[in-house]
């Protein structure tokens, strides 16, 4: 009567197997909701309205650069038409063509090599890595800078042409290039000699750290040869203000 | 009892195993999705896509004029070579293939560097609307790349140039100056990274850029 019984110490031990999955769920639930709880105050007042104005200017983005490319192609072939009467005129012409092509104004196609950049797949990464897992801006700095030393001759980023003005910008962790929103994957169209640009690639001593994050947390990385590929003319703005030809 | 229990105890596990996949999974639409940015991410996010959209419209009304201008000019009998010349001045600065004057910042940067901290300046400063860069008088094209070199030095287009490091930007000065120097900006990322380097950032009104070699 006073000895507890084989069946109460065992149900003791039950309820206290039971106690710590019962904790961490509890835990789990309270975690989820207060993040989810948070998130609903800040999120419903400003979120919906920010995001719903981002994507109004994104769109906005795309028909400005329609414009522009059209009124470029309009002045082109006037001056094109223009350019056949003088030799004064055609030497100009002559020369604003071979600037246009230097400066990235002109679509490309050729052969060369295609980086595919890609955040891991959730169940490879651990939650610690996550910032290690993910691409970064600074990882399409790199690899443009890699692809540049390779010989490239000419670069795009998800169809955002890489000129002398061209940045990569990240906000929170949304990316921008030439100021146009993108989120991963990231196909990096780089033409040149592909020999030369693949040995830039394959170099240990290159990107060091995105392959030690492909081999070790599952970072998508990949280069691959291709031919035929393109790099679409740059669409954004010519904007000098501030320095003058001297 | 002992069976009903065993049920207790998977039926959590699930539920655990449920509800971490789904922490995961939350957290990396978290990292892509723009919903959920946060205000004021989203607000700096905004207000880059603005101001490319306003720099987009300037040159669009530039370009009507100009296109305007020309097809007078044809009209006239006098041809469109104004504003093919005009055409070439601005290529020639935005493919760095002329010297340039203009206003700015000079970045010194005196102290162990590295190539990649160097790009990501370039970045910077492209990103707050640099017009023309140089480094030690070496101008900085749009195909520029850099790399490693001696101690000391690093490589600029192959060509090794030695520290300290004079990095010009022509620009609006203010502009680039609160762009580099802000609170969590470059300059003070780079001053936690590189302790014993000395990064000095300075207005100028005007700056002398050579053109690409």
């Amino acid at each position: 009567m006073d000895q507890p019984t084989a069946a109460q110490r065992s149900r003791l031990q039950h309820s206290l197997a039971l106690l710590v999955p019962a904790l961490l769920f509890g835990f789990l639930v309270a975690a989820q909701w207060q993040t989810q709880r948070e998130r609903s105050q800040l999120a419903v007042r400003y979120n919906a309205p920010l995001t719903d104005a981002a994507q109004a200017l994104q769109k906005e983005q795309s028909s400005l650069k329609a414009q522009l490319a059209d009124l470029r192609a309009q002045l082109d072939t006037l001056q094109s038409s223009t350019s056949t009467q003088s030799g004064a005129a055609k030497e100009l012409q002559a020369q604003i063509d071979q600037l246009k092509t230097r400066a990235g104004l002109t679509a490309v196609a050729g052969d060369g090599v295609v980086i595919q950049l890609d955040d891991a797949k959730a169940s490879s990464a651990a939650a610690k890595d996550l910032d290690k897992s993910i691409c970064h801006a600074t990882d399409l700095t790199d690899i443009v800078n890699t692809a540049w030393k390779g010989g490239a001759t000419a670069i795009a980023v998800n169809d955002q042409r890489i000129v002398g003005t061209s940045s990569v910008y990240c906000v929170g962790s949304t990316i921008m290039v030439n100021g146009t929103l993108m989120s991963p994957p990231f196909n990096v169209n780089a033409i040149g000699p592909q020999n030369q640009l693949l040995g830039a690639f394959d170099d240990p001593g290159q990107l060091r750290d995105i392959k030690q994050r492909r081999d070790v947390q599952g970072l998508g990385f990949r280069v691959v040869r291709a031919s035929a590929i393109h790099a679409p003319a740059y669409d954004g703005p010519l904007t000098v203000r501030y320095a003058t030809p001297r | 009892m002992r069976g009903s229990g065993g049920i207790v105890v998977s039926f959590i596990a699930l539920l655990l195993g449920v509800l971490t996949v789904s922490q995961f999974r939350s957290q990396d639409v978290y990292s892509r999705s723009l919903q959920l940015e946060t205000p004021a991410s989203l607000t700096t996010l905004v207000a880059g896509l603005a101001e490319k959209n306003d720099s987009l419209r300037d040159e669009i009304l530039d370009l009507r004029l100009r296109l305007e201008s020309a097809r007078s000019s044809i009209a006239s009998g006098t041809g469109s070579l104004d504003e093919s010349e005009r055409q070439v001045a601005q290529l020639k600065v935005f493919a760095a293939q002329g010297a340039v004057r203009g206003p700015g910042i000079t970045v010194t940067v005196d102290g162990s560097f590295d190539e990649r901290a160097l790009s990501d300046l370039m970045n910077e400063l492209r990103n707050a609307g640099a017009e023309a860069i140089s480094i030690n008088d070496r101008r900085i094209g749009p195909r520029s790349y850099f790399g490693a070199a001696q101690p000391g030095a690093l490589a600029v287009d192959g060509v090794a140039l030695s520290g300290p490091w004079a990095v010009r930007a022509v620009g609006s000065a203010d502009v680039l100056y609160v762009a580099i120097t802000r609170t969590g900006g470059i300059v003070a990322q780079f001053e936690l990274i590189y302790q014993r380097t000395r990064f000095v950032v300075r207005k100028e009104s005007v700056l002398d850029l050579p053109a690409m070699r």
